[in-house]
């Protein structure tokens, strides 16, 4: 090889052909999608994300919850997601489209949170998941720095946290969630991806497919 | 027809000039800087691993941000640096003048460090970007562009002062590690931070961005030196070197599809992943082809020689291994695991780093003229990178394997999977323990034989 600008022209090639085929293909394909408008439910999915749920994006991206949390549940049949209780469904690209900061994740040290908010048979409630960020389970730690531990002055906060244990605050003393964490836990519990979309509707098993055939 | 490059003109055997040398040392020191300070930060993010409560009342310290911390000190600061030296080295030798626009590489190296520096600063005040190889704040990331363009005026200046005008192997890799990054780089800035696509897409084009770093720029970095080394080192012409070019393009033209093998199963349209896969095992062919030629390593003796081969031997295997975890069957089970991890700690801290570090035992007496200090702390060096790289790689793996198995049968819950992980997490802890007193001997040994003679500054203006 000799000649420079060959080689020049030949590395911008190279990087702009996976671009053009990688960025812009999956641009053409996924730039179009718009909310599916169920006219049974006179609603369209995904439901837009509340501000304050926007916010706790930011905060979940800042913490690096995704070091440890996935949120894209697998197609039924793909591993064990539905088993575990993940999602009925697997996850779609419409599921992200109102998202700001998407937040696949590529390690499952944690549970995947593509559908927190929509588990079956019961999705966890703000409560719930103040407690689990406060005192920590198992591999997950303590994030204790998003809750304030205040005097109580005059009535107790609404939002405060009910512990026991070792875990429960002084006697006068209430443990409320910070700004930061009650974003973040609106973000978690808007996570849900309950909805069926038409391309998210598990591919019938082949038997029934037969069977649909044959009535044919 | 390509020739190959004979092996060890006299001239390479005198140090270079003192206007090329401190722009090389002020890299490669800082380099180690990092090196050591990734160390730190990943030994704290594996123990964190198994003992989640330590450090996890700070806010800016806890698992996620150490990982991304040690991850970044690793790729920009240590690989950046190093590879940069490395390169600029490289080009420096085959023009065979003095390296011109040291002033900007000095300025640049300044500037990059100090970006590298606030970067970590940033994810560990919670501002990072959370796409994976590109964590550092979206403000600094154009402080680095600049930073590295500065660097590589030198390496650009030296690719066109080359005496000959035929162009070897070395070359190809250096100069389009040179060229790649701040078109990769920037492209990515631009989608991911200044104006983010949408959806899904963002983690589309987060994949091509974290795969294109590793085929256009980390590996040809480190392929520059081993294949301007290796020839040299062991006084061989290398074997199968007219297929190298071949390999080269086919690193280039397939490397930048390989990014959505991460993507398998996901909510991305599935042809991004079936391309991945289809472009990562026909990439073995580009892994075959450099193992042919680099295979003047094995059996030449000599330390650069010593951790090229195991360079080699790891870069290759994460090329397969790569191509294994990509087919869909096997997928199922390691994605979302360790498994990954230990792939990537394959390819880049076995494979490329591992590389680079070889290019540096041959090159640093031909920079500052005279031999490493000391031969006991090269062969500790050796002894405990292999040790530990070894048993990282396996410690990850097998996590991995278990973490994998256990995630998809739904009975297994996750108290039972980190019961399950951590004896293999113990000895992951352990080998980056290893690594890191490692990491230490060679950067004392480097600052014996580097720091005496290098009038830092004077070259500056």
């Amino acid at each position: 090889m000799k000649n420079g600008p060959l080689l020049f022209l030949g590395l911008f090639a190279a990087l702009g052909l996976a671009w053009a085929g990688i960025v812009l293909g999956a641009n053409a394909q996924l730039s179009g999608l718009v909310p599916y408008y169920d006219t049974g439910d006179s609603q369209a999915y995904p439901l837009g994300m509340p501000g304050q749920a926007a916010h706790g994006q930011l905060v979940y991206r800042g913490l690096e919850c995704a070091a440890c949390h996935s949120q894209a549940v697998r197609r039924p049949g793909f591993g064990a997601d539905q088993a575990r209780g993940w999602g009925e469904r697997q996850s779609v690209a419409r599921d992200y489209i109102y998202q700001p900061a998407v937040q696949l994740g590529e390690f499952r040290i944690g549970p995947d949170l593509a559908n927190l908010g929509g588990r079956k048979p019961s999705a966890p409630d703000a409560s719930d998941l103040y407690e689990l960020l406060y005192t920590g389970r198992g591999a997950m730690p303590a994030y204790t720095f998003l809750f304030e531990d205040r005097k109580v002055l005059g009535q107790a906060s609404a939002l405060a946290l009910s512990l026991t244990g070792h875990f429960r605050p002084a006697a006068g003393h209430e443990i409320v969630p910070t700004r930061d964490a009650q974003a973040l836990v609106a973000y978690l519990l808007s996570l849900n991806s309950e909805y069926v979309y038409p391309e998210a509707r598990p591919a019938p098993p082949p038997a029934a497919e037969k069977t649909g055939e044959a009535k044919k | 027809m390509i020739t190959a490059p004979l092996p060890a003109a006299p001239a390479e055997l005198s140090a270079v000039e003192c206007t090329s040398r401190c722009p090389l040392l002020l890299l490669v020191g800082s380099g180690l800087i990092w090196l050591l300070l990734s160390g730190v930060l990943g030994l704290i993010a594996a123990v964190q691993l198994h003992s989640p409560t330590v450090l996890a009342g700070c806010r800016y310290l806890n698992y996620g941000h150490m990982q991304a911390m040690a991850e970044t000190a690793f790729i920009y600061g240590w690989i950046g640096n190093l590879g940069l030296a490395i390169t600029l080295w490289v080009l420096r030798q085959l023009s065979a003048e003095p390296l011109r626009a040291v002033g900007w590489t000095l300025v640049g190296a300044s500037f990059w460090n100090l970006g590298v520096l606030l970067g970590l600063i940033g994810i560990a005040a919670g501002e990072a970007t959370g796409i994976p190889l590109l964590q550092m704040p979206g403000a600094v990331q154009p402080l680095l562009l600049v930073a590295y363009g500065a660097i590589g005026v030198a390496g650009v200046l030296a690719w066109a002062d080359r005496r000959r005008e035929m162009m070897f192997a070395s070359h190809w890799y250096a100069v389009a590690a040179l060229f790649l990054f701040p078109w990769l780089f920037s492209a990515a800035q631009v989608m991911l931070v200044w104006a983010p696509v949408r959806g899904t897409l963002q983690a589309v084009v987060g994949g091509w961005f974290a795969q294109g770093l590793w085929t256009l720029w980390i590996a040809p970095l480190a392929l520059a030196g081993a294949y301007y080394v290796a020839p040299r080192a062991s006084g061989k012409l290398m074997p199968a070197y007219d297929s190298s070019a071949l390999g080269f393009w086919a690193l280039l033209f397939l490397g930048g599809w390989t990014g959505g093998r991460h993507l398998i199963g996901g909510p991305v349209p599935a042809w991004i992943s079936t391309i991945a896969i289809v472009t990562t095992v026909m990439l073995l062919f580009h892994y075959i082809v450099v193992f042919l030629n680099l295979r003047v390593a094995y059996g030449a003796g000599g330390t650069a020689l010593k951790f090229i081969g195991f360079g080699l031997a790891a870069y290759v295997a994460g090329g397969f291994i790569d191509a294994l975890t990509s087919v869909r069957a096997v997928a199922e089970v390691t994605q979302f695991t360790f498994f990954d991890a230990a792939q990537h700690q394959l390819a880049v801290y076995g494979g490329a780093s591992m590389l680079l570090i070889g290019a540096l035992y041959f090159a640093l007496p031909r920079i500052t003229g005279k031999p490493w200090a000391s031969a006991g702390l090269i062969r500790g060096h050796w002894a405990l990178t292999v040790i530990g790289l070894v048993l990282l790689v396996i410690a990850l793996a097998g996590a991995g394997w278990v973490q994998g198995t256990d995630l998809n049968n739904a009975a297994v819950s996750f108290a039972e999977i980190a019961d399950h992980t951590r004896p293999w997490l113990l000895a992951a802890t352990a080998a980056q323990a290893i690594l890191l007193l490692a990491s230490f001997l060679l950067t004392v040994n480097f600052i014996r034989s580097a720091m005496p003679e290098c009038p830092w500054g004077r070259e500056a203006s």
